[in-house]
């Protein structure tokens, strides 16, 4: 075993230790256990980290895989397949390394943060135990080399945002939304598991990398309509676990959870996890799942763009932030560009931990107030936070300079890109609903930091009923939340929440990504996690298995190129080889040759639109920023007013597009009404009919015995009563008289002559 | 020792009517120590059964007692009958990867039912006899390999069973109990005909008399060409496979012959619960396996789907009725019928995955939901009502309660790393992989969602939130200034006390380890079941 596998199995189980040690011994231990959590998670990090360094820095490779796997269950000699096992084990490749270093980093910021922000509540210890089994499921998801343990991970991941929605369980709302967060995501992994089975029934593996190989092989059995099923299935997870239209409902709802775990799962890693997933089966989706993805992500971005201007809870106009980052992140999937994509993940990770963390330092120094319309003037009172949410609002705006602005224009030029190459028409809708999602980002941040943090504090206006509501619904888990609400108990957090919120802001600055503050194609990460040739390439599958069977499945994409190589020239062996002798001197010019001419050209019309995407965005920004001041600097625009004269506008946004009412009517109503219905037939009619027959029986045996009394026993008492009448009638003639008898002997012979003669005559 | 492990019950129910019916504690302590016996035993099996030979049937040429094991062999009953031959039944009892995984779920589960039956008041001395003849009868039918013998316990089995909710029921017992009887004994006298009817159309290779041995009924060679059930008379053996599939489809209970089950969980006392549903209702499944699939194989494999139509029926109308349930009990109750859909959707993929998926997930369902409905006796027993609109928020004031019902409820509803999850994965992976319930194996997964729903709902329902206005408890301020729930006329222990985690903590215990690491009841399945498959095949009988 590789000991970078053997370090990061440790990894994957410190979190799980300290989930167990800390749900059963935190009360015994001092302050709850809380320095455990930390403790391991530090030393998680530390492991991490050495990982990351050992397979990206030192030594980088574009090919990087280590794998181990060992037999979880063995279904021992099966008729018609063989020896049949199902695998669990383990893959590093460059994308795990970075994502184990990014899960660790956030979750142990956030254990620290935590810390301080969770303080004083009464099951405390049971937070972190939570937290730990959190992270060991994400870890899971990040490290699985095969379909099943992503799935197991998967549906951990979901019972631990279960329970950390859920955490303060005695708030109706918390318990509401954690059943909605399970359930919706459970809608999802349906279909995720119906894509699982589809794979797993041509080829009797889990394993990626065996299932790769078969398609690439052209071992797929079904027809290619089932090959994108499958695809779009697969993606139905994500759809459920990234929060992604239409199954997008939960996430917000799910801001009922402590602030600190919506950084966490809710913004950095979990929901992130269904784009990781769709990057990691990347080279198995066919161009018709890769267009429906793009729609997708496209319309969740806009979606909660839109939806996010008129939010005012601050937790909610993040959520749907997210919802609509998240959007982005898919569309880049969608349309190929699948490095920006994963970038974004990153880039948009810390930048919205950063964001929500810093949104818990305000509710935490406010005393539990969430509504931005009550804010204001916090500027001037914590510092610290307003600089650090600055900075990671403006990456998230995309303005230059920042991390936001490098993923997300790579995304949105890959999009351009795409349109070009899939021969525009309707596909000029993904990016342009990109490009107008990035302005809506500006504003609504624009909007968030000067209701929160500018102008004068607001609290005073806050109508007296809803605070004594709001104060309410929050006492149960804040014992220290009683404190007079005013801004003069607002005070800057202590370190152990400050420090997450530096951090945090530091990586979303562009240096640390790349060194061109334009260009994030120039900096490590776009270079080092390169798009993966496709197994299913639609042009010529035979080209795919040419390829794969000269280089390793990773290596068979990272291929240089020049404006002249056509595409179709790698797919000879020659050609791959020489692409892989000059790939390490290659890359710096951008742009790469793939097997799939298809991925080529959108690669190279991406590359192309890059300057076009930076003038649109930084225009669309602008005109964000700019609409942002005019509203709520300058109040040229009174956003009340506004909101009067577009009222149904106003209200399709401010009601999140009506989604909640259109499920609640549909899908819950109608379940329900099933649930009821088919009750009532089963009592009544299914039961009804066992009942039914019991009756028909007991009526047949009622019948049966007056069938008996009656007609059986009555012919047993008719024989009886005709032997006795006969009888009565025959004594009659036993009379012992000498006359009689002789009259009847002479009546006998007559009788007689008369019978005979007659018989004579005739 | 098959023997021992069936008939101790019995000895300590004939120990027990030795004991005077005053002394309670006795009677207890004697089943207790035959239930624990009969657990040794079980490990004892469990040590020594070598997972290697597969059993299912002897195979041509193979040895007449197949590769069954732990065989104990004697003829019970020989009477000549002049011109019909001889009437040969023998005690043959044996184990193979099917039964030994069932022989070990019932000492378990039947050892926790006695726990269980601590709080019976009512009769102790008839409730133990009874128990302990219910749990011979039960081992008995997972360990007979000859069709009368296995009859016979069959039979028996209802008996005990028809007097324990009959007496020891809720309010409407009566009722409850005759449907019961009723309706399974209606299974059985089809059971009877066809056990007939087999005795007719097969003959021993080794003796060449007529034979009841399921083990040589299960070789298609051995079936006389022209005889009743032979391999000619088709139509005679689909009507056969039909009404003794009906036989057993009562006991699963497969829709539409499944309302019996939730008047008798109701009814019945928490322990007969945790029986019905940890162990009688695998006898349907386990007699289909046993007996009906490996004897008509044939007819198995042209009603494979109709099958798996059924289990998707379960499944999702399962689901479907537990979400409407207002009475905890009932919820448990369709749940059950909702996961034994599982099974028979794994029966019916004829492959290796579903079927090994199957028989696992009648082992997990059989510790699941006894804990389930241990649960429901936990609250029943303090605040005598199990409507579930009648709590909420008892976590706050019940932990350890809410924590293993938490732990339970996600059980039930397939969490990965809870051992059900593992059994509903592969019955839909073996499912999907069967091109004949593919498409029904798509319909199915929508039980996953609605499952994980009336869950989730009771779940809130009664722990999360706070105290509901018509609550079933109240809440008192303590003596430490906290909140204290309180129900009526209850004197012990608020949270869950030593015997209730006695018996829960085991149970737990076994599904988190069987859902991290399945193989040491998986590895002594496979090999069975991929003879039983095997046998199945249609290369196979094309063969014979």
């Amino acid at each position: 075993m590789h000991s970078l596998i053997q370090l990061s199995i440790v990894v994957l189980l410190l979190p799980l230790l300290s989930f167990v040690i800390l749900i059963f011994f935190n009360r015994r231990l001092p302050r709850r256990g809380d320095f455990i959590g930390l403790g391991i998670l530090g030393t998680a990090f530390g492991i991490s980290a050495y990982i990351f360094w050992s397979v990206i820095v030192q030594a980088y490779d574009p090919a990087f895989r280590i794998a181990w796997d060992f037999t979880w269950i063995d279904l021992g000699n099966v008729p018609g397949v063989g020896p049949l096992q199902i695998k669990m084990g383990v893959v590093i490749d460059n994308l795990t390394a970075i994502m184990l270093a990014m899960v660790t980093l956030i979750s142990l910021l956030v254990h620290l943060y935590s810390t301080g922000y969770m303080a004083g509540d009464k099951n405390y210890g049971r937070y972190f135990a939570f937290l730990g089994i959190f992270t060991f499921s994400m870890l899971g998801i990040v490290l699985s080399d095969n379909l099943f343990s992503i799935y197991i991970f998967w549906e951990l991941v979901g019972l631990s945002s279960y329970l950390l929605i859920g955490f303060f369980f005695e708030k109706d709302s918390a318990a509401d939304a954690q059943k909605k967060a399970f359930l919706a995501n459970r809608v999802g992994d349906i279909g995720m598991w119906l894509g699982i089975l589809i794979l797993y029934s041509q080829f009797h593996t889990f394993s990626f990398e065996q299932i790769y190989a078969n398609l690439a092989a052209g071992n797929f059995g079904l027809s290619n309509a089932w090959l994108t099923a499958a695809g779009i299935l697969l993606f139905m997870g994500c759809v459920g676990k990234s929060a992604q239209f239409p199954l997008h409902v939960w996430l917000p709802d799910a801001m009922e959870g402590p602030t600190p775990v919506s950084a966490l799962i809710h913004a950095a890693t979990m929901v992130a996890a269904g784009v990781y997933f769709v990057a990691r089966i990347f080279i198995m989706l066919t161009p018709d799942a890769l267009h429906v993805i793009a729609f997708i992500g496209a319309c969740t971005a806009f979606m909660a763009a839109t939806i996010a201007i008129t939010q005012n809870d601050i937790k909610r106009v993040l959520a749907y932030s997210t919802v609509s980052q998240l959007g982005y992140m898919v569309l880049g999937l969608g349309v190929g560009a699948y490095s920006a994509a994963l970038f974004h993940l990153v880039t948009h990770a810390f930048f919205k931990a950063c964001l929500f963390l810093g949104s818990g330092a305000i509710i935490h120094a406010m005393h539990h107030e969430q509504d931005m319309r009550w804010m204001g003037g916090l500027r001037k009172h914590m510092p610290w936070t307003f600089a650090t949410f600055t900075l990671a609002t403006l990456a998230l705006a995309g303005l230059p300079l920042t991390s936001g602005f490098l993923s997300k224009d790579a995304i949105l030029a890959g999009a351009i890109g795409f349109a070009k190459v899939e021969g525009g028409g309707i596909y000029y809708l993904i990016p342009v609903l990109g490009f107008f999602s990035a302005m809506l980002t500006a504003f609504y941040m624009g909007r968030q930091i000067w209701l929160v943090f500018f102008g004068d504090s607001r609290t005073h206006l806050k109508p007296a009923d809803t605070s004594h509501q709001a104060h309410h619904a929050h006492d149960t888990h804040a014992t220290h939340a009683d404190a007079h609400h005013s801004t003069h108990a607002v005070h800057e957090v202590s370190w152990n929440m400050r420090a997450p919120l530096v951090i945090l802001a530091a990586l979303s600055i562009y240096a640390v990504y790349s060194p061109d503050p334009l260009d994030g194609a120039k900096g490590w990460f776009m270079k080092m996690i390169p798009t993966p040739a496709t197994v299913v390439g639609a042009a010529n599958p035979q080209k795919g298995a040419l390829l794969t069977s000269n280089a390793p499945l990773h290596l068979a994409s990272v291929v240089p190129s020049s404006e002249t190589a056509a595409p179709a020239l790698a797919a000879t062996p020659v050609a791959a080889e020489h692409a892989v002798a000059t790939a390490e001197h290659g890359e710096a010019k951008g742009g790469h040759i793939y097997s799939d001419p298809r991925q080529a050209e959108i690669v190279h019309a991406g590359h192309a639109a890059h300057f076009t995407a930076i003038y649109i965005s930084s225009i669309m920004v602008a005109l964000g920023i700019i609409m942002a001041f005019v509203v709520y600097v300058f109040k040229i625009i009174d956003p009340e007013k506004t909101a009067r004269l577009i009222r149904p506008l106003y209200l399709f946004s401010l009601n999140k597009w009506y989604w909640d009412e259109i499920y609640d009517a549909t899908v819950i109503k109608g379940s329900m009404a099933l649930a009821k219905m088919l009750s009532w037939f089963d009592a009544k009619v299914v039961d009804g009919m066992v009942n039914g027959v019991a009756l028909l029986v007991k009526k047949f045996a009622f019948l049966n015995d007056s069938f008996d009394k009656h007609v059986v026993d009555g012919m047993v008492n008719f024989t009886a009563f005709t032997v006795n009448t006969t009888g009565a009638v025959l004594r009659k003639l036993q009379t012992g008289k000498v006359q009689t008898y002789v009259v009847m002997l002479l009546l006998a012979v007559f009788g007689y002559f008369i019978f005979y003669f007659t018989r004579l005559i005739y | 020792m098959l023997s021992l492990i069936v008939f101790l019950p019995i000895i300590a129910g004939l120990v027990i009517l030795a004991v005077p019916s005053s002394q309670k504690q006795i009677i207890r302590i004697v089943s207790l120590l035959a239930a624990l016996a009969q657990g040794v035993l079980a490990v004892l099996i469990w040590k020594g059964y070598n997972p290697a030979l597969p059993g299912i049937t002897a195979g041509p040429g193979g040895s007449p007692l197949g590769s069954f094991q732990f065989v104990e062999k004697v003829p019970w009953i020989s009477l000549h009958l002049g011109g019909f031959g001889s009437l040969n039944i023998e005690y043959f009892l044996g184990v193979d990867g099917i039964s030994v995984t069932m022989v070990i779920l019932t000492a378990l589960v039947s050892a926790i039912g006695v726990l269980s039956s601590w709080t019976i008041q009512k009769q102790v001395k008839g409730y133990f006899i009874l128990y302990n003849l219910l749990a011979s009868a039960m081992m008995g039918c997972f360990v007979a390999l000859d069709f009368f013998l296995f009859y016979v316990f069959w039979e028996i089995m209802l008996l005990p069973m028809y007097f324990l909710i009959g007496i020891w029921g809720g309010p409407n017992r009566e009722y409850a109990a005759i449907k019961f009887f009723l309706y399974t004994l209606f299974g059985s006298v089809f059971m009877l005909l066809v056990m007939i009817a087999l005795y007719f159309s097969v003959l021993d290779p080794v003796t060449g008399n007529h034979t009841f041995s399921l083990v040589a009924m299960a070789t298609q060679s051995n079936y006389i060409k022209d005889a009743i059930l032979g391999p000619d008379n088709v139509m005679w053996r689909y009507v056969a496979f039909i009404v003794l599939f009906i036989g057993f489809a009562i006991k699963v209970p497969m829709f539409p012959f499944h309302t019996w089950l939730p008047d008798a969980h109701v009814e019945a006392p928490t322990p007969i619960s945790v029986i019905l549903a940890g162990v009688l209702l695998k006898l349907g499944t386990y007699g289909m396996i046993r007996i009906n699939f490996p004897l008509f194989p044939e007819v198995f494999h042209a009603s494979m789907y109709v099958i798996g139509i059924f289990g998707a029926i379960n499944i999702i109308y399962g689901a479907l009725c537990a979400l409407a349930q207002q009475d905890l009990k009932k919820m448990v109750a369709y749940s059950s019928i909702s996961h034994m859909g599982y099974v028979l959707l794994g029966l019916s993929a004829g492959n290796s995955e579903g079927m090994v998926g199957a028989l696992y997930q009648m082992f997990n369902h059989g510790t699941i939901t006894a804990m389930l409905f241990l649960l429901v006796g936990v609250i029943y027993d303090r605040a005598h009502t199990r409507q579930i609109d009648k709590f909420g928020g008892l976590a706050s004031y019940m932990p350890v309660y809410a924590a293993v019902v938490t732990v339970a409820w996600f059980a039930s509803l397939g969490l990965p790393g809870l051992s059900g999850f593992i059994s509903e994965a592969l019955v839909f992976v073996g499912a999907f992989s069967s091109p004949t319930t593919r498409y029904i194996a798509m319909v199915s997964v929508l039980g996953i969602v609605f499952g994980a729903a009336y869950l989730l709902w009771s779940l809130q329902r009664m722990f999360l939130g706070t105290r509901k206005a018509d609550a079933a408890y109240d809440l008192q301020i303590g003596t430490d200034g906290h909140e204290h729930i309180h129900f009526h006329d209850w004197k012990g222990k608020i949270d869950l006390d030593g015997r209730e985690l006695a018996m829960l903590v085991p149970l737990l215990l076994i599904t988190l380890f069987l859902g991290i690491y399945p193989m040491p009841v998986l590895g002594m399945l496979t090999s069975s079941i991929n003879k039983l498959v095997q046998v199945l095949s249609p290369v196979v009988m094309s063969q014979m």
